[in-house]
């Protein structure tokens, strides 16, 4: 019971491994970039997960109201968010290079076309 | 995409929705759930549907790119200067209370000042990170013609 009553951390482990499985597999390096961000996902739910107190509302002052869910995951994640948006636009800014060095995102024809 | 008549007509109805939406999450960010970070990437989304739909030049014409890289550096400069006012006035850095005479309205006038900042930067980051990305091919097309391979500088 206590196993499917926590079931976000099922979804968790789920995407975890499903974002290291693509980010392991695939040969595309914008595949990789979507695997990279499935896995980032899994962390921010995680997070998230903790965060939260059962009962608990948003913390914001309020009357009748006194357990709180904790928000510094929440600002954390808040933050990871938009490091997030950050590398992954760096991630694709330098394939946009190596596409224009090598013509090819996949790995297996850059290896070949390595000099 | 400019010939899907469909695609025209929704986004048309949907982006003031959209930047509605975001100031509404902007300026509840307040009382409830929503801020800057959130309200700055709807707005931008606003922005890159249309340039999607319509191109990216007509995008250029309603924002230029050097508008966007200004108020990228106007909402830091908006969230420091809030900061920096608060010690002028004798609090610590983005100390709200001393905004004003009333704390409760000085701490009401500093955290919308603090998240219009943040909102700002984050929308025109994302207008910039879209413009750079999809301006790409644009800028390479005339270095390919004369140089081969490697274009885009500083070649040794």
């Amino acid at each position: 019971m206590t196993a499917i009553g926590l079931y976000n951390y099922w979804i968790v482990f789920f995407l975890m491994m499903a974002g290291l499985y693509v980010v392991i597999v695939s040969t595309n390096l914008i595949k990789k970039i979507i695997g990279l961000n499935i896995f980032q996902t899994s962390v921010f739910i995680l997070y998230l997960s903790i965060g939260k107190v059962a009962g608990g509302t948003a913390p914001i002052l309020a009357d009748g109201f006194s357990v709180y869910s904790n928000p510094l995951p929440h600002v954390l994640i808040l933050t990871a968010i938009v490091v997030g948006v950050a590398t992954t636009a760096l991630g694709l800014a330098l394939i946009v290079r190596i596409h224009a060095a090598y013509g090819s995102v996949d790995e297996e024809i850059i290896y070949r076309n390595e000099p | 995409m400019e010939h899907h008549i469909v695609l025209r007509v929704v986004a048309k109805m949907l982006i003031p929705i959209i930047l509605l939406f975001a100031l509404y999450v902007q300026f509840h960010g307040e009382y409830g759930p929503g801020g800057g970070f959130q309200a700055g990437v709807i707005f931008g989304s606003g922005f890159i549907l249309y340039a999607l739909i319509f191109g990216l030049q007509t995008t250029k014409r309603v924002l230029p790119a050097k508008v966007v890289h200004i108020m990228t550096g106007l909402g830091v400069l908006i969230f420091a200067g809030v900061g920096v006012f608060g010690m002028l006035r004798g609090g610590n850095f983005l100390e709200y209370g001393v905004l004003s005479a009333d704390p409760v309205a000085g701490q009401h006038l500093g955290i919308i000042l603090i998240e219009l900042g943040v909102g700002i930067t984050v929308t025109f980051v994302m207008v910039s990170l879209f413009y750079s990305f999809a301006g790409y091919r644009q800028q390479k097309l005339q270095p390919s013609v004369t140089g081969q391979g490697d274009a885009g500088g500083n070649a040794p």
